[in-house]
């Protein structure tokens, strides 16, 4: 099969009116020819880490399918809520935000996976560093599976960078399989140049009291789709994720986020911060979905927009999914300009409304990028803040 | 009109988004060195004064002028007059996670002088500045007022008052929700900020708590939007033992 | 009935209020035949004496129809099938202008649901509808003095108004805007024709009732209102229909022009019986300086879609949507509100509350837009779900568009249940747990009732009531 693929990902998990368009997104990657279909592999592993090089991608989600009885264990008198999407991903070994069409480009290209497996009980003393660092014209497409066996924790630190005026593609697909008492931390950072069309479509399962962290940082690219399904199968799973992005000039960034909340006490809290400016355009999809047993379950989404410039364009759908009475759901989003109260507050100590805003928006990605654990792509990312503000 | 006036407010009449007016005619006369204390019962519209005085774009001045060293400011935004030499010290200030307090007050003192910061020496003046407050040196990392009590806030509102060194500083309810202890800092605070400088001083409040450790020059009772009575320092003690009531007969 | 003394109490509210059907005689009624085919609607349109631009429209609006395709984000509309829908069904009287000359069955039906009561007592006038047709229609005369309009639309498509109706009727609504729509434009029968003159305030209410007695049918009621300049109504609309066990389709149309500095509230109850498929379309323009408030409580239907528009155009125009569904078991209702921001300086404020229970879907779905020449908008949205029991679903599926810097957008949802505590308060202090819980949930639609005039409000309570018992 070619990557003439005109792909329908990033599906919103119901659909709803048509005129929105925000049911899905689509992505061209007829443009690009890719030749890198393998991961770079990690600075270095810490202990109790093994790594299985450049798995074909079908093979390499079995980890998932094995598991299968316990991560999509069936829900006794499930009802489908109105105009319910799920069909569409069913195929996948492990539900992505970005969905099965992904799966699909993986496979048909030939796209290699790194599954990287930490031993029970381990907790990794140092984070696994992997580095996308693109050249000019570079295409890539390639996947990580990170599996954390039982009570064991790792923290993992994807970078993509590039020079500022290169372009290029690249896509990755991030698994996560938090087994019971396990935690995977996953920071990725997104430092690309201008002219990068960029994916990143990530899933997760979490068993009984596994956790999964994910820090994302958005900032660079022409074109950005990003994804993540994290499936709080069992109880006391927690699924937490801070999102940083920047969006400038005329490009877009596409989110999908889901938490999938199945076992009981299971928590999902998802953080958006952003700043859009110039002709810059963003769909943010962002789901809570208690299914029907997951009974005191706690879900809270909320999203902080920035709007800085008139031109810009933004799309919010904030989903809230339930058939299970007790649980606490929350979703709220604030979409504007620099507020006037804060402004004048600034502007008393003497900080002119410009300053004031470069202010805001280093102080809203920095509150992100000070999640990051390594220090050297920290101050990588920190540094790109100061240079674009 | 004297020459050495610092803030002269002239039949200034105020109003919220063009609605009915909430200050009526007010004039005021403040000398550097001098501290005014602007006292009423609530909702008078003490804090507008404040507001309007620093340019809240929320607040219309319907008549009158404000002058600040003799050169009328009514019309400038904030940001303008902070750089002239004034302050507002809120009473709930804003919560801006992602910006620490040190470099908050390090961005805004760069703004004002448009000097560059020498990090070590800016660091020993925030520090010693923070002692005086008795404030802990971690604060200066936190993120701005995120999570802070109600006198942290306050607190570092003051902070904010003796790092960036203003001519003229109002002080809006800076004592209000602050147990024993945090008034006494607070006011060391402000007596700090009075013993160093030439600076003068607008403090609004409806309590006495924090004056009573503070010269007072002269005392102002705002009623219904209207100043009704003014005094020197003693007012305060007569206010606090007799309440407002005779100034709201008055009215 | 009822088991225990407990649900005695709630089952005293009769469901049979609505569910009473009187059986319509053959001879009294014409009906005409199931399905929809070109000669159905030429069928229409000749029974209304249709002027010709109308008869053509009505056409053009079958051909619509056949082309859209079913939408495929709502609730399943599989279990409706229009071939089994009879489009039209009159009683062979014309409509009256006083109660004693409505036939005798029809008058029963009203009497029993109140209508005429509450025309005396607390409304400026009323129409009541039954089946296809109006079958009353009464304003007060120091209402008619005022100059204000309230008449079936059939006959203002013929009188003093025709152009007007003509320049307004499904221009805010256009056939091509969903399937529904279309279906509403080729076979659309009654309705009512509201004007208010400039300046005018009309200070009590007018109604319209809404009667679905025949099995198998459709509503397709078309509600203009025009409220010029200045003016000032409060209109509310009723409905309720028998339950059968074959399907029902209502497929209304409500179109409002609000004009410069003019208000209008528009208050439903809607309470169809639990066969109804309801696809109703509303949707209202607003002028300079104008405000449209919609109070809407969705009790009944099978499945609903039902999302009420708010087009605010003209700077400083204002939007206030406060809305409450219960879906109980065997009901989808899909509902929520759109609205879009033209104007500068516009304003929406959008309030919701939905109640699931017994396995009932309700789902919140909305829209919010901000155009890019909407500077200084402001847009807030909150909307609360409660679920009863763990066999429902609650769903909230809000979108935004928002297209300038310089507006003020915020978004509020959340869900929840009856805390365990607050229940074992009440019942600490003697109330029956299920009292209780009746309390606490009319406690959260309180927001909504209080919008509604008195007895209105004391409608829906005892809708709520009696959800709340397993007997609505």
């Amino acid at each position: 099969m070619s990557n003439d693929l005109n792909m329908k990902v990033n599906v919103l998990p119901v659909l709803t009116y048509n005129f929105l368009h925000v049911n899905d997104s689509t992505l061209q990657i007829s443009d690009f020819n890719i030749q890198e279909l393998n991961s770079p592999s990690a600075k270095e592993l810490p202990a109790g880490v093994t790594v299985e090089k450049a798995v074909p991608f079908a093979e390499a989600g079995e980890i998932f399918r094995e598991n299968n009885d316990r991560i999509l264990a069936p829900i006794d008198g499930h009802v489908e809520p109105n105009g319910d999407t799920s069909a569409r991903d069913k195929d996948q070994a492990l539900r992505t935000g970005m969905g099965a069409d992904v799966d699909g480009l993986m496979t048909s290209l030939g796209a290699t996976v790194d599954i990287y497996t930490v031993e029970e009980g381990v907790k990794a003393d140092k984070p696994i560093v992997i580095s996308y660092d693109m050249k000019n014209g570079d295409a890539s497409l390639s996947g990580q599976i990170i599996h954390a066996k039982k009570n064991s924790e790792v923290t993992v630190v994807i970078a993509y960078t590039s020079d500022n005026d290169a372009s290029g593609f690249v896509g990755v697909s991030t698994r996560l399989f938090a087994e019971d008492g396990a935690k995977i931390n996953l920071v990725k950072t997104q430092l690309l140049g201008e002219g990068f069309v960029h994916f990143d479509d990530i899933g997760g399962a979490c068993l009984s009291d596994g956790k999964i962290d994910l820090v994302t940082l958005e900032l660079g690219g022409c074109k950005t789709l990003t994804g993540a399904y994290v499936n709080l199968a069992e109880k006391e799973s927690v699924f937490t994720s801070n999102m940083g992005y920047l969006v400038r000039g005329d490009h877009d960034l596409d989110i999908n986020y889901v938490a999938d909340h199945r076992g009981k006490k299971a928590q999902g809290l998802m953080q958006f911060k952003g700043v859009l400016m110039d002709n810059a355009s963003k769909t943010f999809r962002g789901t809570i979905d208690f299914k029907k047993g997951s009974s005191g379950s706690v879900g809270d989404e909320q999203e902080d927009a920035l709007l800085l410039s008139e031109d810009v364009i933004n799309k919010t759908m904030p989903v809230i999914l339930c058939q299970e009475e007790d649980v606490e759901g929350r979703h709220g989003a604030t979409i504007g300009e620099l507020g006037e109260d804060l402004l004048f507050y600034m502007q008393t100590r003497g900080i002119d409304e410009a300053t004031a805003k470069k202010i805001m928006i280093k102080a809203r990605l920095d509150s992100v990028a000070g999640l990051i654990p390594d220090p050297e792509i920290k101050q990588k990312t920190l540094y790109y803040i100061q240079n674009i503000v | 009109m004297s020459e050495n006036s610092l803030l002269q407010v002239k039949d200034l009449s105020v109003s919220i988004d063009n609605e009915l007016p909430i200050l009526h005619n007010i004039n005021l006369d403040i000398k550097p060195g001098e501290t005014h204390v602007l006292m009423g019962p609530n909702g008078a519209g003490k804090s507008t004064l404040g507001f309007t005085l620093m340019g809240n774009p929320h607040y219309c001045v319907t008549e009158g002028n404000i002058l600040f060293e003799g050169q009328d400011i009514t019309d400038i935004s904030a940001d303008k007059r902070a750089k002239a030499g004034m302050f507002l010290s809120f009473q709930n200030p804003y919560e801006v996670p992602g910006i620490s307090l040190g470099s908050f007050i390090r961005n805004a003192y760069h703004n004002q002088t448009g000097e560059p910061v020498k990090l070590l020496a800016f660091k020993k003046s925030l520090k010693a500045a923070m002692d005086i407050l008795s404030m802990d040196e971690s604060y200066a990392d936190r993120d701005l007022n995120v999570g802070f009590s109600g006198g942290e806030k306050k607190k570092a509102e003051i902070l904010q008052l003796l790092m960036l060194k203003p001519k003229f500083a109002i002080l809006d309810e800076t004592d209000s929700g602050l147990d024993v202890d945090a008034v006494r800092t607070v006011s060391k605070g402000i007596e700090e900020y009075q013993k160093k400088k030439d600076g003068a001083l607008l403090i609004i409040t409806h309590s006495t708590k924090i004056l009573e450790s503070l010269h007072v020059d002269y005392t102002h009772v705002l009623v219904k939007g209207n100043i009704v009575h003014t005094g020197d320092g003693s007012l305060v003690d007569e206010i606090n033992a007799n309440g407002f009531e005779r100034f709201v007969k008055e009215d | 009935m009822a088991d225990t003394n407990n649900k005695q109490v709630v089952a005293d509210i009769d469901r049979s209020l609505y569910d009473f059907k009187d059986v319509e005689s053959e001879k009294d009624f014409y009906r005409m035949a199931e399905g929809l085919t070109e000669e159905t609607v030429l069928k229409v349109s000749e029974e209304k004496n249709d002027p010709e631009w109308m008869r053509d429209f009505r056409l053009e609006c079958l051909k619509l129809y056949n082309d859209i395709k079913v939408p495929d984000w709502g609730p399943s509309i599989e279990g409706l099938d229009m071939d089994k829908i009879s489009s039209y069904v009159r009683h062979k009287s014309d409509m009256k202008g006083k109660w004693e000359d409505v036939p005798e069955d029809i008058k029963n039906t009203f009497e029993r649901l109140g209508i005429p009561q509450a025309e005396r007592e607390s409304l400026a006038g009323v129409g009541a509808q039954y089946d296809s047709e109006l079958v009353y229609h009464n304003v007060k005369d120091e209402v008619a003095a005022q100059g204000v309009i309230y008449t079936d639309l059939e006959s203002a498509l013929r009188g003093e108004y025709a152009d007007m109706i003509k320049s307004h009727f499904m221009k805010l609504v256009p056939p091509t805007d969903h399937k529904f729509a279309a279906l509403h434009g080729a076979v659309w029968s009654g309705g009512s024709f509201v004007y208010v003159p400039k300046g005018v305030k009309v200070d009590i209410p007018l109604q319209s009732y809404f009667r679905l007695n025949a099995a198998g049918a459709g509503q397709f009621e078309h509600t203009l209102i025009i409220v010029d300049e200045g003016a000032d109504l409060h209109f509310i609309e009723g409905c309720s229909a028998p339950k059968y066990n074959v399907a029902n389709l209502h497929a209304g149309c409500v179109e409002l022009y609000v004009g410069k500095n003019a208000r209008l509230r528009y208050s439903t109850i809607e309470n169809w019986s639990k066969n109804m498929y309801n696809l109703n379309t509303k949707r209202a323009i607003v002028e300079e300086n104008g405000i449209m408030e919609w109070v809407s409580g969705s009790f009944g239907s099978h499945t609903s879609y039902l999302y009420p528009m708010t087009i605010l155009k003209g700077a400083g125009s204002k939007m206030e949507f406060t809305g409450i569904t219960f879906a109980g078991k065997g009901q989808n209702l899909d509902t929520g509100a759109k609205v879009v921001h033209q104007g500068e300086r516009t304003s929406s404020v959008i309030n919701t509350k939905s109640i699931s229970k017994d396995g009932g879907i309700g789902t919140y779905r909305s829209s919010v837009i901000i155009q890019k020449s909407a500077k200084k908008a402001k847009a807030s949205v909150s909307c609360d779900s409660l679920m009863l029991d763990s066999i429902s679903r609650a769903d909230t599926i809000p979108g935004m568009d928002i297209r300038t810097n310089d507006a003020d957008v915020g978004h509020e949802a959340k869900i929840g249940r009856i805390s365990d505590e607050a229940i074992f308060y009440l019942m600490s202090r003697g109330i029956s747990e299920e009292d209780a819980k009746a309390m606490i949930v009319s406690g959260f639609a309180n927001p909504v009732s209080k919008e509604l005039p008195l007895e209105y409000a004391v409608e829906m309570n005892n809708l709520i009531k009696l959800e709340m018992s397993g007997n609505g």
